[in-house]
């Protein structure tokens, strides 16, 4: 993992001391609301529907032991007692005092952490794939070139004041678990005919009430010279970009109302004039410095087999059950990857409480080689714990209700904050996901159901990822009562595509049937070894559509 | 925006000796500072006139896409200019720091550089690094409050148009 460095501390610190004289200042009344806002967005603070909430980054979702403990410490010292993990891999805290931030953010700071630029008009947090480091047959680690994005991006001077929020997806692996299409800049890790390393570039994706999957604009970008080509996407946007509407300011609109080519001809111009100084070659002594902090950690030698791992599932259906959606396979002989559900059937999805960040905290420590890692789905990960290991660490999970075997099923939704937390949203969603989980809560069922993603946002602005979810639910309001729109065949994987609108919306009431009468007309018109989307994907909406509008 | 301001520029408190002057009224000898459109039609007459010449660019609050003005439009004319005064209309609009980097980096201006219009507090040390060298703020901002902020961060990770290498490079010694 990344260690901070000299600089690094003294540039989060000087964050700390700064906004803590901006909020005593908030605090005095020299400053008004509205003078704050800017400031306080600027470090992760937003006013939410009943209190100021707090995001922290957690740049590309990783975590070690220490860190994750701060987190518990943090939701018991000033918070209620629990965490959100987020889809951009963040935790927020939904309660802090505002006078209480700043000491929160030294706390932070002490683990080597920080809220910069997690809301605000600039570049977010970098998030890449959570199977990073341990997953087979990845090119390279995509978290090396994520550290010299944040660092890169942190305080641009050029780039704090953009039309809109712009977010960056790296990911290393054929498979795409970073959902990179549907980000502002989407990185590829891609391996030339010479064996070098260079980035695909894809440029404006993005969800929201206009969604687009993003352009591909470069096939090759050599590592040095990724920050000059970065630059120059950003300074075409920051110079080009729509002002006048912010549902039009994000760089999907830029490049959808430019046309992929121009675009393309643009930021190559704009590359040419920003390479010219050659100011923004990566040193690669920097590229290196950085990338042992992610050299693999010491894995003991061990057979592919475990003997007490495999007689573990044979003696135990429910952990053999958990082993076939949790456990992932991992690059080094005798070790897996374990998926933390945060979705307990009926929970909220996401949230986690101080008790059991400090049990996955000391689980990491102990079984996974000191890290933990967020997923954009929002479950969290054990990325290096021995097969022998697993059925200890399963029963631990067990005892703190974090073993739901369902990553990647029905139960496993996505869902965005919504009317329960958030001043934007239409609808309310997390009870909506509570009440499908509970609804497809039989686990031989949803086995029988398999991989289904579905996704709930509570407004059009999409943060719960409706539109690539396998099932995408949409919270519409109209004349005051809660509407929910259904679309089909999402996805945000390597072969991304946005779902299509089933028809009519349904009153909230009937959402869970229509969920179920979709399920049902997938499992009869399924063919062997068919997933949903992949039954969608040849069949069409047409047979969903007869089903759900029969009357 | 603030009624009553006062200019800094290079650490301290200044009287200003530019007078913006609209496009319908004549240009005398004293240090004027006019629009991109005059600049562009009266060029010829410009080169003759015995007075520091100074531009503003501006941003398009009308029309629908709210850009504003090329700042490589200024490239025929940059030798003519003292001084070029960018306008933030809202503090979001953050279009200029562009500009000022496009206009240091690659145009190679070397004279005033003026951020004017919503000039706030978290944006002095960023608009500093970009290449502005004049700042007009609210008057009831004193010099020390000014001079505090552009040192309140101290270490930046990427080149900009200051004299910083940037935290990724000084690491090596570059």
């Amino acid at each position: 993992m990344y260690r901070y460095d000299e600089f690094d501390h003294k540039i989060v610190t000087d964050r700390v001391n700064q906004f803590r004289g901006q909020v005593n200042r908030r605090i005095n009344g020299e400053i008004t609301e509205d003078a704050f806002k800017p400031l306080r967005l600027m470090n992760g603070v937003y006013l939410q529907l009943h209190a100021y909430m707090l995001r922290v980054a957690i740049p590309y979702g990783t975590l070690s032991s220490k860190q994750m403990r701060m987190q518990a410490h943090i939701a018991r010292k000033y918070d209620r007692g629990y965490g959100h993990f987020t889809t951009r891999q963040n935790i927020q805290y939904n309660w802090p005092a505002l006078d209480r931030i700043p000491d929160l953010l030294d706390e932070l700071a002490s683990v080597e952490m920080h809220a910069i630029q997690t809301s605000g008009n600039c570049i977010r947090n970098v998030t890449a794939d959570q199977y990073a480091g341990a997953i087979a047959d990845e090119i390279e680690d995509p978290r090396i070139i994520s550290e010299i994005i944040r660092q890169w991006s942190t305080f641009h001077p050029e780039f704090s004041y953009l039309p809109r929020k712009f977010k960056i997806a790296v990911t290393g692996h054929k498979n795409d678990r970073a959902a990179i299409k549907l980000h502002d800049i989407g990185i590829v890790i891609v391996r030339n005919n010479q064996g070098e390393i260079g980035y695909e570039v894809h440029v404006g994706g993005g969800q929201g009430r206009s969604p687009f999957i993003a352009k591909k604009l470069a096939d090759f970008v050599p590592a040095e010279k990724l920050l000059a080509y970065l630059e120059a996407v950003m300074r075409v946007y920051n110079m080009l970009g729509r002002r006048d509407n912010s549902y039009k300011a994000r760089i999907k609109i830029l490049v959808h109302e430019t046309g992929e080519a121009e675009m393309r001809r643009l930021v190559e111009e704009e590359f040419s004039k920003i390479d010219s100084s050659q100011m923004l070659n990566l040193p690669e002594a920097e590229l290196e410095r950085i990338a042992a902090y992610f050299a693999p950690p010491n894995y003991e030698s061990l057979p592919a087999q475990s003997d007490s791992f495999e007689t573990a599932k044979q003696n135990n259906a429910e952990f053999s059950h958990w082993v076939k959606t949790n456990l992932v396979a991992h690059k080094t002989p005798g070790y897996g990857i374990v998926n933390i559900s945060l979705k307990p059937i009926g929970g909220i999805p996401g949230d986690a409480t101080d008790a059991q960040m400090d049990v996955i905290a000391d689980l990491a420590e102990r079984y996974a080689l000191d890290e933990v890692r967020v997923t954009h789905e929002q479950n969290l990960v054990l990325p290096h714990v021995k097969l022998d290991d697993v059925k200890e660490v399963y029963d631990i999970l067990s005892n703190h209700e974090l073993a739901t075997p369902n990553i990647g099923l029905i139960s496993d939704s996505i869902a965005c904050p919504g009317l329960d937390y958030c001043n934007l949203a239409n609808a309310r969603s997390i009870p909506l996901a509570q009440e499908i989980s509970t609804h497809f809560a039989d686990l031989d069922k949803q086995y029988d159901i398999g991989e289904l993603k579905i996704k709930i946002s509570g407004c059009i602005n999409a943060c719960g990822h409706h539109h690539v979810g396998h099932i995408g639910i949409l919270g519409v309001d109209k004349k005051g009562t809660e509407f929910y729109q259904i679309s089909l065949g999402g996805s945000a994987d390597e072969k991304a595509s946005l779902g299509d609108i089933t028809g009519q919306a349904f009153t909230e009431d009937k959402v869970v049937d229509a969920v179920d009468t979709i399920v049902e007309t997938y499992l009869d018109l399924r063919q062997p070894e068919e997933r949903f989307l992949d039954t969608y994907r040849r069949v069409g909406m047409e047979p969903f559509k007869e089903q759900l509008y029969a009357d | 925006m603030p009624t009553k301001t006062h200019l800094i520029a290079n650490g301290a408190i200044i009287d200003d000796p530019w007078v913006f002057i609209d496009d319908d009224l004549p240009l005398g000898d004293t240090p004027s500072i006019i629009s991109l459109d005059r600049l562009k039609t009266e060029a010829d007459a410009l080169r003759s006139r015995n007075a520091k010449l100074g531009v503003v660019l501006r941003t398009d609050t009308q029309g629908k896409t709210k850009l504003g003005e090329d700042v490589r439009e200024l490239a025929p004319y940059l030798d003519m200019l003292s001084i070029i005064a960018i306008d933030f209309p809202v503090y979001r609009n953050g279009r200029g720091y562009s500009d000022a980097r496009i206009l240091r980096e690659e145009m190679g201006f070397d004279g005033e550089l003026r951020a004017i219009g919503e000039v706030l507090f978290d944006q002095w040390s960023f608009m500093a690094r970009c290449g502005f060298t004049a700042f007009e703020i609210d008057a009831d901002i004193p010099l020390k409050t000014f001079n505090e902020a552009l040192s309140e961060l101290g270490e930046a990770y990427q080149p900009a148009s200051d004299n910083q290498r940037g935290v990724l490079w000084r690491r090596h010694g570059l």
